[in-house]
């Protein structure tokens, strides 16, 4: 039933506007990487592509954008319209829902990013020196927009104004917090992200270097997925559909 | 089937906060058609997503076909349900939508089950048009043929009627009562007297979120009908007509306030059989005849208060 309720989700997210807003940011990046290999002289290009593209751009804003729109759209817009009743009202265990959703904001996320992380990188990086950084981002950006997805569905599912607490969380706490309190990096998606890409890379840390090492960021980054996971889970077993119109 | 009830709500309460939306109602109901009706806000809804399991009680027990419905998916295999809400998949085409349901069933033969139950709504000649081109009557026929798809023995509709034309009424009513022979029950909601008139074998009447009345209809009805009524009436000399009223059976009294005449009755048939009897001894002319309290809340409140 899994692929019924997948289907049925990527149609729907694939049909929004929103989702061709998000092309179109994930074009920003590619335009960006041409203007650099047009004009720049006097910087590196992996460590542009690393740090201001893929990290700085990429990772920053429209890894955790993209994961956002999509993933709080992908059972919070059914829930908003009321057509979760027809999810709801099958015979089929919950948690067959929330991974369907999960893996459909994830696939549509994961497209966006990834496409946006190989063009812009092919551009920056051809005939250069790349220490494998396309590579690294885009197992970053895979495993990262799994534990966006995870995140945001979950919280579609507990809140009503998800897109705004999701929000929030994205710039006020990843991006703002983090730089004034460095633990923030141990409760931060985007750190872990971070994290797997300096796992596999294998520039030298004056191209790029992660603020958490690997081995933490890869087993925080699977821990917090499940944990999401499940707790989506429990919220949707206990939901209760409201009869106000 | 099984023995149970085909539905059985015992005990059951709900509230939000401090607010009850239905308090202590039990019932029992067997296969046919039985109307739930209510003014709006009376907790119809409420008491119809209990009965979907969408809902958990506060207090209480639901049960469909001998199980209780807060989180059993497995009881959906046998249940159909139409919520009051409008919403369809708009992207989706009628036949799409039906077949997604019927897929989401785990049905062997989706495209079968999904064109049998589209022609039992007579919606065949539109299924190819997005539901979000649907007016709201074919939005509501599509949403019951995607509660049928899965040949339920339980049918749950709330407020299925809203919406839809007067033919497209009569064709989902002859539907219903169609179900309900073939053995099926069917539970429907309702705030309007006609539709559990036409179609209601039984019903239940809710008010203010308690059960105030339930059985036949006709002897709901008749219930109804017997009640006190107050008649403002016009004539050419209201004072000699009061007069004449309070001497016959029918008038349990009559208040002249200004030219104002009220009359309180308490058999409604012989009223208004006698009162041209009554006025022409009295060589009055009636020439005017209005009920003051013939709201269908009226009807519930006197209901709840017997």
């Amino acid at each position: 039933m899994i692929p019924v309720i997948f289907g049925l989700t990527l149609r729907q997210l694939v049909r929004q506007r929103r989702t061709l807003l998000l092309v179109l940011l994930a074009v920003l990046p590619v335009l960006l990487a041409l203007l650099f290999r047009f004009t720049a002289e006097d910087v590196t290009p992996a460590r542009f592509a690393a740090n201001g593209l893929f990290a700085g751009f990429i990772v920053n804003l429209v890894l955790p954008l993209t994961a956002l729109v999509v993933g709080t759209a992908a059972l919070g817009q059914e829930i908003e319209d009321g057509t979760v009743v027809y999810l709801l009202g099958k015979p089929l265990p919950r948690w067959m829902i929330v991974i369907a959703k999960v893996a459909a904001a994830w696939l549509v996320t994961a497209a966006v990013v990834v496409s946006c992380v190989v063009a812009s990188g092919l551009i920056v990086l051809t005939g250069e020196e790349g220490y494998g950084l396309v590579l690294a981002f885009v197992v970053a950006v895979l495993a990262g927009s799994l534990t966006y997805s995870a995140l945001f569905v979950g919280l579609s599912i507990r809140f009503g104004r998800a897109l705004i607490i999701g929000l929030a969380y994205v710039f006020v706490w990843e991006a703002l917090v983090s730089l004034f309190i460095p633990g923030v990096r141990f409760l931060s998606v985007r750190a872990y992200t971070l994290g797997v890409a300096d796992a596999v890379t294998d520039a030298p840390a004056r191209i790029f270097e992660a603020s958490l090492a690997p081995g933490p960021a890869a087993l925080l980054l699977t821990v917090l997925t499940v944990l999401i996971t499940a707790y989506a889970i429990r919220r949707l077993n206990a939901y209760e559909v409201s009869e106000r119109v | 089937m099984t023995g149970h009830p085909a539905i059985e709500v015992s005990g059951v309460s709900r509230w939000y906060g401090n607010v009850v939306a239905v308090n202590d109602v039990t019932f029992a109901v067997q296969p046919g058609v039985t109307g739930l009706l209510g003014p709006n806000g009376a907790g119809k809804s409420t008491l119809l997503h209990m009965m979907a399991g969408f809902l958990r009680p506060s207090s209480g027990d639901v049960r469909i076909l001998g199980e209780s419905t807060w989180g059993r998916p497995e009881l959906y295999r046998r249940v159909g349900i139409v919520l009051e809400r409008e919403a369809v998949y708009g992207g989706l085409t009628g036949y799409e939508f039906v077949r997604v349901n019927a897929r989401l069933h785990g049905l062997d033969n989706p495209h079968e089950a999904t064109m049998r139950a589209i022609e039992l709504v007579d919606l065949g000649a539109a299924k190819d048009r997005r539901t979000g081109t649907y007016s709201k009557g074919m939005k509501q026929r599509i949403k019951i043929a995607a509660a049928l798809v899965h040949d339920p023995a339980v049918l749950l509709l709330d407020e299925p009627f809203n919406g839809a034309d007067p033919r497209q009424r009569l064709h989902l009513m002859d539907l219903l009562r169609q179900m309900a022979r073939e053995g099926r029950a069917v539970m429907f909601s309702s705030h309007i007297l006609e539709e559990m008139e036409r179609l209601g074998d039984g019903v239940l009447v809710i008010v203010a979120g308690r059960l105030a009345a339930s059985g036949d209809f006709r002897a709901i009805r008749r219930l109804m009908t017997d009640r006190p009524h107050e008649f403002l009436v016009e004539s050419t000399d209201n004072r000699v007509l009061a007069q004449a009223l309070l001497g016959d059976l029918a008038v349990s009294g009559a208040s002249l306030e200004g030219d104002r005449l009220t009359v309180r009755t308490d058999d409604f048939t012989r009223f208004t059989e006698q009162l041209p009897r009554i006025a022409q001894a009295a060589r009055v002319t009636v020439t005017g005849l209005s009920p003051l309290d013939e709201s269908l809340e009226s009807v519930f409140e006197y209901l709840v208060a017997r």
